[in-house]
């Protein structure tokens, strides 16, 4: 088997004394579209923050592409960060630049490309995502779902081997949800980047197509794709994507970082 | 007692883990020079007017205290001289600075600590950029430069101000007031006057960028981190204008004996 494109090693993390993840361990191989669920509060945005290096696991090792996030420094872990492209849970846009400038930062910050490229790229990430009309109004001007795509485009806008989205359809009507997954399906056809996303609903997990896995209790449980899923054996995963009230999962958990 | 004594050594501690940091990274990396003009514009445009206001009226205050002392014996002649000395060499840099605190220090540290919890910093760090170089190091830059820039301006405009009081208040001439600054406002007192500017910008800079980057905690933690950069920075200025006092006499005696 060709080496993994993401790979958990034995990961540990903890919040201060208090222990979140135990010694996880999966793969993710270039090209996946893989979803991850599981009840608020086990550490699923915790997981996705690892492989984006925002945080540093208290023991174990994350790969990417065969390279440790753990161990790399200065600007070979920047250049290795530059191939991934995160969407924020909360989006994190940049407030105080446009639309258009949030798109263009990555471009104009960290590759340097020539202003007219640059144009370029801002009116084809926008159309993509379908928000060009928005180009020069500020963040806090567009709605809920037009900040999703723009957070989707500036994600993108590096054109990154990895794309990762952290509950790309929180607070957005079923309609919306539906249309952000296909946008993620299409671009990641068109751009043949390897996929991970976080979501609470089974739907557009299924929508997504490709593995899915269930954080809790501290481990990463593998379920396979959509009909491995449903018929997985273990408790907890047959209660929490048939969203039983009865089982081993004890209701909402704390609260998600 | 000890946990409060472990929290200010934590504290300290992290803030110098923080300038090393970000030392290093100017080592390493050319900071965007389009973004640290960018800042030294809005600082110094933003306070422009408060600090020349405000070293006005330090330097009106210092001549009207002075004209109620030196009356009794007749030294109203001194007036300038004496007004202008201490302006420069104390109570101006340490009230502008005060002044500078309270808008620099304080729109910095809220806007880091608001680009902190919405994870901003994190996006920045995310897209392959570096956050000290994007963000931190112009900011920095732009405080030291601008903060230095404002305070002599403030210094400049508490001169006019002594002027005028002398003027208008003590019942001396311009020429009067103006005569003696020359001999009592030596070049080491300007020397010692400008060396206080640089440190307290210095002091100012770093503790309102590091509580801005270390926020935690939504909208609350943007509340603490700006209430914390206030309190830190007028005790860590006081505690910075008696070493450079120190230090500045220090100076001042030795150039004395040259």
């Amino acid at each position: 088997m060709a080496s993994a494109l993401i790979e958990f090693r034995n990961v540990a993390f903890s919040f201060g004394d208090e222990p979140l993840l135990r010694d996880v361990s999966f793969q993710i191989q270039k090209g996946e579209a893989f979803s991850l669920i599981g009840p608020s509060g086990q550490g699923k945005s915790v997981v996705m923050k690892l492989m984006a290096g925002l945080l540093t696991p208290t023991a174990g090792e994350v790969l990417i592409d065969g390279r440790s996030l753990v161990t790399l420094r200065g600007k070979d872990r920047e250049q290795l960060l530059c191939r991934m492209g995160m969407l924020f849970q909360k989006n994190a846009l940049f407030d105080s630049l446009t639309v258009g400038e949030n798109v263009a930062f990555p471009l104009r910050e960290v590759r340097q490309a020539p202003e007219a490229e640059i144009t370029e790229a801002i009116q084809f990430y926008l159309e993509a995502v379908g928000i060009l009309h928005a180009k020069d109004l500020f963040p806090d001007e567009i709605s809920g779902g037009m900040q999703k795509r723009l957070g989707i485009a500036r994600a993108l806008a590096l054109k990154p081997e990895i794309v990762l989205y952290d509950d790309p359809t929180a607070g957005l009507d079923p309609i919306t949800s539906r249309k952000i997954i296909q946008l993620i399906i299409d671009l990641r056809q068109e751009y043949g980047s390897t996929v991970v996303a976080i979501t609470n609903d089974m739907n557009r997990a299924y929508q997504l197509g490709g593995r899915i896995a269930m954080v809790v209790d501290g481990g990463v449980i593998v379920t396979g794709d959509h009909d491995q899923t449903l018929a997985h054996p273990d408790p907890r995963v047959r209660q929490f994507i048939r969203g039983q009230l009865e089982g081993p999962l004890a209701g909402s958990g704390t609260v998600t970082t | 007692m000890i946990a409060g004594f472990r929290a200010i050594v934590d504290d300290v501690g992290g803030g110098l883990l923080f300038l090393g940091q970000m030392f290093s990274t100017a080592l390493h990396y050319r900071p965007k020079s389009h973004v640290v003009f960018d800042q030294i514009w809005k600082v110094t445009l933003n306070s422009l007017s408060t600090t020349a206001l405000a070293g006005f009226f330090v330097g009106a205050i210092m001549t009207v205290q002075f004209t109620l002392q030196v009356k009794e014996f007749g030294a109203l002649g001194y007036l300038g001289g004496l007004a202008t000395s201490g302006t420069i060499r104390e109570v101006g840099p340490l009230l502008i600075a005060f002044m500078l605190s309270g808008k620099v220090g304080a729109f910095t540290s809220a806007e880091l600590g608001t680009m902190r919890v919405t994870e901003q910093i994190d996006a920045v760090r995310c897209l392959g950029a570096n956050p000290f170089q994007e963000i931190i190091l112009p900011r920095y830059i732009a405080i030291i430069l601008s903060s230095f820039f404002l305070l002599a301006v403030g210094l400049f405009m508490s001169i006019a101000g002594g002027l005028l009081l002398g003027v208008v208040f003590s019942g001396i001439t311009a020429e009067e007031y103006l005569r003696h600054i020359p001999t009592i406002v030596t070049l080491p007192s300007i020397v010692s006057g400008l060396f206080k500017c640089l440190v307290f910008a210095l002091v100012l800079a770093s503790i309102c960028t590091y509580k801005g980057f270390t926020t935690t905690g939504g909208a609350k933690g943007v509340g603490r981190a700006v209430v914390a950069t206030a309190v830190a920075t007028m005790v860590g200025l006081v505690i910075a204008d008696f070493v450079t006092t120190l230090i500045a006499e220090a100076i001042l005696s030795m150039a004395m004996q040259a």
